[in-house]
């Protein structure tokens, strides 16, 4: 068989790592930014939890933070289906490096800044709310953006907790036709496919969005 | 957790130290020719090398991992698991570690190379003495954070069944269904294995900047 | 008739904006060692003097940019005192004496992603609470004052920088505040762009504008300013007008820093 006729049987596990990573975005970024807020907190306990969530959420293999949701929370009697764990686990990793993202890019945003909109008399939320994100996230959409590509390409790892995403299903047909070789091409080229134009867009993004800095 | 389990699990310290310094070398070596070859002057060339780091990198690395060993003995190659996840993580640094060697490279004036060859050095010995130690100074943070990367990326061998870290906590968990316990721990590890890396770069950072004046 | 007239009960000799015995620490090191300073209403002083002299730090404390060690600024019937004696003034009395009073940076601070007409709005609808029209409207009154009518959709990226702090002057103006401060708004400029500032500041001090300016522009120090302040490693070594101060200024550092500056 040749390896493009694999592709529409992986359509559905395209479906699946598409939708597990908007879910993991959609929540982790907001997320991150919380994070990152509160990484900078006056209170010291508030601090430490946020500082404690963004380096497990970065320094763990997302594989094991996979595993560690999937598995682990059953021991303590929380189960839920792979596609939960999933989203909880990437939802973590995405909040924890979107997290650092958007902090390097509040420190970014110049000092000079907020010191124009206090010496104006705005209050700090003021100054944060219209001043200082508005800066900060344009800084912090390519990142972003390279982080979401990544993100799709990390679904591939919910394999080893059996979502049924591409690999799972690149697999399940290898094992069914024995041509592991043509069906995991195919399953590369699918990534490609969505990576390679993507990329190509945060390229443009960025171009555009240095416009007035 | 019993003492048993517990030294099973740091059993795989060594399987994940293998993998991620074997292919950290693959990809320090290799990345050196592909580095060089996307400064060529010739088009074709560094369209090549374009082609080959842009399509490594669309594709995530357990793909890789999997095109190799579950692929690769259909065109007659068969590589042990631990081989294919070394090779395979090797030939993906050497993308990324050309792309560090290259910002590497353009951080360097290019009067360097002018008085060298103003002196009558040989081109190797510009390369040696005068690019290499300035390059490497550059790149080493760079190069220890990436070398981090690889340390948590090396937990996918664990997928084709190289029994380190991440292998051997799935494996005690399926055992004994204590799954937070195994991971807990198995995150711990790679946490402790991470950390004098990181130590070492924020070293090497701040004593860069300080010795060029960067801020 | 002055434009800018002193609020209800202040008129009169008495101070309008008065400094009191401000010093300002890093560690062991006085940037400002108990500076008092008082202005009348419409008066404009310039503080001159070397690098390093606190002259920056002394105009930040006066809007509490800079918290200062110990002190007290009181502007108009407002007062904010901080020391070993008082309690940390809370962020409204900061907030609203910061709104009397405007700045004016060295390096512009204009928001970069706003327009003109939109960098000086703000602050008008969050700390006036005026409505967008009605702030737009102002701001676009305060453009063509400072003679930037036709840059209101611009953003700041595409202004000279001469265009960029008549904009932030306007912005400043915006709020109407009792006073201005400008920390060297021209030393970031070239010297020709610079005189369309300075043509700016002229005309607001000719409004009867209270101003107090830190500039090494010294004819503008002569021929705009009531009176001149030097500043010498955080002290004021002398105050008078700009007649006295600069041909017959009595103290050696001062002669030593004029000499230095204006080259005789
Ligand atoms: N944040 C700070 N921490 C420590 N020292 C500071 C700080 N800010 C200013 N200083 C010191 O305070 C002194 C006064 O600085 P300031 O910027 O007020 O001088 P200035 O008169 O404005 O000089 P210039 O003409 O160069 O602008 C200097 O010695 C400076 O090094
Ligand atoms: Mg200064």
């Amino acid at each position: 068989m040749k390896w493009t006729e694999y592709l529409p049987e992986l359509a559905s596990g395209l479906g699946v790592a598409l939708r597990l990573t908007g879910l993991s975005l959609l929540l982790g970024f907001p997320l991150g930014l919380v994070l990152a807020k509160l990484t900078d907190s006056r209170v010291r306990a508030l601090r430490l939890v946020a500082v404690g969530l963004v380096e497990i959420g970065r320094g763990l293999p997302l594989l094991v933070l996979l595993y560690l949701v999937y598995q682990g929370l059953p021991q303590v009697g929380l189960t839920a289906t792979a596609m939960v764990s999933a989203v909880a686990a990437f939802t973590w990793s995405a909040a924890a490096y979107s997290a650092e993202v958007i902090r390097a890019c509040l420190v970014a945003v110049p000092v000079g800044q907020r010191e124009a909109a206090i010496a104006a008399g705005m209050s700090d939320r003021d100054t944060f709310r219209f001043v200082i994100l508005p800066q900060a996230a344009r800084l912090a959409v390519p990142p972003l953006m390279n982080l979401a590509v990544q993100w799709f390409q990390f679904t591939s790892l919910a394999y080893v907790i059996t979502l049924p995403e591409i690999m799972q299903a690149a697999y399940l047909l290898g094992t069914v036709n024995f041509d592991y070789l043509s069906v995991f091409l195919a399953a590369g080229f699918l990534y490609a496919a969505v990576t390679i134009p993507a990329s190509g867009l945060v390229s443009l993004v960025e171009k555009r969005l240095s416009r007035h800095l | 957790m019993n003492t048993q389990s517990l030294v099973y699990l740091l059993g795989g310290v060594v399987g994940t130290l293998v993998i991620t310094g074997a292919a950290f070398a693959i990809g320090a070596v290799l990345g050196a020719p592909v580095a060089w070859a996307q400064r060529s002057r010739f088009f074709p060339v560094r369209a090549l090398i374009r082609t080959y780091v842009e399509i490594i990198r669309a594709v995530p690395p357990l793909v890789w991992i999997f095109v190799v060993f579950f692929g690769l003995p259909e065109v007659g190659v068969s590589l042990q698991p631990l081989t294919a996840a070394i090779v395979t993580l090797g030939v993906i640094a050497s993308s990324y570690l050309a792309e560090i060697y290259r910002g590497g490279l353009a951080a360097i004036h290019r009067g360097q190379w002018e008085a060298c060859a103003a002196l009558g050095m040989s081109g190797l010995d510009t390369a040696r003495h005068v690019v290499a130690p300035q390059v490497l100074r550059v790149i080493l943070p760079t190069a220890a954070t990436y070398l981090i990367g690889l340390l948590k990326d090396s937990a996918l061998a664990s997928a084709i069944g190289v029994a380190e870290i991440a292998f051997r906590a799935n494996a005690e968990t399926q055992r004994t269904g204590l799954g937070l316990t195994f991971f807990v721990a198995a995150g711990v590890l790679y946490v402790l294995l991470s950390l004098p890396l990181a130590a070492m770069s924020r070293r090497l950072d701040s004593r860069i900047r300080a010795r060029y004046a960067m801020t | 008739m002055d434009k800018y007239d002193t609020p209800q009960g202040s008129a009169g000799p008495a101070a309008f904006v008065r400094a009191a015995n401000i010093v300002k620490a890093y560690g062991d090191h006085r940037a400002v060692d108990d500076v008092s300073m008082d202005l009348k209403a419409g008066e404009v002083v310039s503080i001159i003097g070397p690098s390093g002299a606190g002259k920056s730090t002394f105009l930040r404390c006066l809007n509490f940019l800079e918290m200062p060690t110990a002190g007290a600024v009181t502007i108009g019937d407002r007062s904010v005192a901080v020391g070993p004696d008082h309690a940390t003034p809370s962020r409204k009395d900061l907030a609203a004496l910061r709104r009397n009073v405007g700045m004016v940076f060295q390096s512009f601070n204009l928001f970069p992603h706003l327009t003109a007409l939109r960098n000086i709005s703000l602050p008008q609808e969050r700390v006036l609470g005026r409505s967008r029209q009605e702030a737009d409207e102002r701001s676009r009154a305060l453009l063509a004052r400072v003679g930037l009518k036709d840059k209101a959709d611009s953003y700041p990226s595409r202004c000279s920088g001469g265009q960029q702090q008549r904009i932030a002057i306007a912005r400043a103006l915006a709020l109407d505040p009792a006073v201005m401060l400008f920390d060297e708004p021209t030393s970031a400029l070239d010297p020709e762009v610079g005189m369309e500032v300075l043509a700016v500041m002229r005309e607001l001090a000719g409004d009867g504008m209270t101003m107090v300016v830190v500039t090494h522009e010294m004819a503008f120090a002569r021929d705009v300013s009531d009176r001149v302040v030097v500043m010498v490693d955080g002290a004021v070594v002398e105050d008078g007008s700009p007649e006295v101060v600069m041909s017959d200024p009595t103290n050696a550092r001062t002669r030593q820093f004029l000499s230095a500056v204006l080259g005789r």
